[in-house]
């Protein structure tokens, strides 16, 4: 069900996420594992570089598309949830300045984003909720897949930064879905 | 008497001043450097069966400090139904370690056989809080949420220096679990919302 409560725009959820992303801009700048996986990225061999680039090209096409899931969302969500939400996408917009800021860091351009991603049709809450969690559990099973292949550790341990707010994210969708939040020992993302 | 454990908004906001942040906040080349090696630099990097026996150590921490606030009556119904898994968590995730660490010829070390023990432990680590002071539900989640993510902290560093493919995998499912639990606990908290349960971009720990 569409809440009743006005719903943002995508163009306010945007701007109201300006002031939000230019802070997590200038926490990035400083960001230990940020400045250290840079460093780390640009120290690589060439070949390994160029193998950790292409990992984080398709990871920053992952977080961007999750970006537009949550742009989509978000709108469907009741009140309460779009704050957290809101939040949520923020969180993901500094996810994707992480991942850019380490492919130039390695000499590599990030990609230009896609016209549009798939992330189906949701026409209500709990539809926008299982959209978010499918693309939160996607990301962490990508991450899971792409961090043991990344080879300085100082840009695995960025990486993960990344991988542990995404696990977050998904035990918060759990919550608000009415599901375990916790329901293992190990993270998978598988569901 | 307990220390006031600061929240996690007051830590970003000292990070600044270079003190220890849940996100990595502005640090300084040195604190980085020794983040990545692991170690001051008087000292060697450790071994991944050292790494491994620390990581073991902070596991058997949590186990017991769950536990005993578990056994107490501080927590609401609620919160305990919460957080009464997270010990069969940290179980698995020693098992896991421990596997590991075998395959390296290592043993794990004792966990931590008495509150004062556990204390000891807890001031090593720098995690405000001692069991048996706690004087309510909030101290105890407080304490709970520092060792959470000074755990979280451990698993950071490991992955920085383990280059075991099978252990960067492992390490990477227990950290994220571990800040699953630190957001629960987070959400556990007077006033807990899913916003103020997750409020960072980037979580690395405490270090």
């Amino acid at each position: 069900m569409v809440s009743g409560d006005r719903a943002p725009s995508r163009r306010a959820l945007l701007t109201g996420t300006g002031t939000a992303l230019a802070g997590g801009a200038l926490a990035l700048a400083g960001c230990g594992s940020v400045a250290t996986g840079k460093k780390a990225v640009k120290k690589a061999p060439m070949p390994l570089r160029r193998r950790d680039i292409a990992i984080l090209e398709q990871a920053l096409e992952l977080e961007r598309r999750t970006v537009s899931a949550y742009l989509a969302c978000i709108p469907l969500l009741t009140r309460p949830q779009r704050k957290a939400f809101r939040q949520f996408l923020n969180e993901e917009l500094q996810h994707t300045g992480e991942i850019a800021s380490l492919i130039t860091a390695g000499g590599g351009t990030p990609p230009p984003r896609a016209d549009s991603y798939r992330i189906g049709h949701p026409t209500d809450g709990p539809g926008a909720l299982a959209v978010i969690h499918s693309l939160e559990a996607l990301q962490i099973s990508s991450y899971l897949e792409w961090i043991p292949q990344l080879s300085p550790g100082p840009v695995r341990a960025a990486v993960a930064t990344v991988l542990t707010v995404d696990a977050q994210h998904l035990t918060m969708c759990r919550v608000l879905q009415g599901q375990d939040p916790v329901p293992g020992p190990f993270v998978t993302g598988s569901a | 008497m307990t220390r006031r454990v600061p929240t996690r908004r007051e830590l970003l906001g000292a990070g600044a001043a270079g003190a220890a942040s849940l996100v990595a906040l502005p640090a300084t080349a040195a604190a980085a450097t020794a983040t990545t090696s692991g170690s001051t630099s008087s000292q060697q990097p450790l071994t991944e069966t050292e790494r491994l026996q620390r990581l073991i150590g902070l596991e058997l921490l949590l186990v017991y400090c769950y536990r005993y606030v578990l056994s107490s009556s501080i927590l609401d119904p609620g919160t305990r139904r919460t957080l009464t898994p997270f010990v069969d968590h940290e179980r698995a995730h020693i098992d896991a370690l421990q596997t590991h660490l075998t395959a390296r010829g290592g043993t794990a070390p004792p966990g931590p056989d008495s509150v004062k023990t556990a204390n000891r432990y807890l001031g090593h680590r720098d995690v405000a809080g001692r069991l048996g002071q706690l004087k309510g539900s909030q101290d105890a989640l407080n304490l709970l949420l520092r060792l959470e993510q000074t755990t979280i902290g451990a698993y950071f560093v490991a992955l920085i220096n383990v280059n075991d493919t099978k252990l960067i995998s492992l390490v990477c499912q227990i950290m994220a679990n571990e800040a699953q639990h630190d957001a629960m606990i987070g959400l556990s908290m007077p006033k807990g919302t899913p916003a103020r349960a997750v409020p960072y971009g980037l979580v690395q720990g405490l270090q």
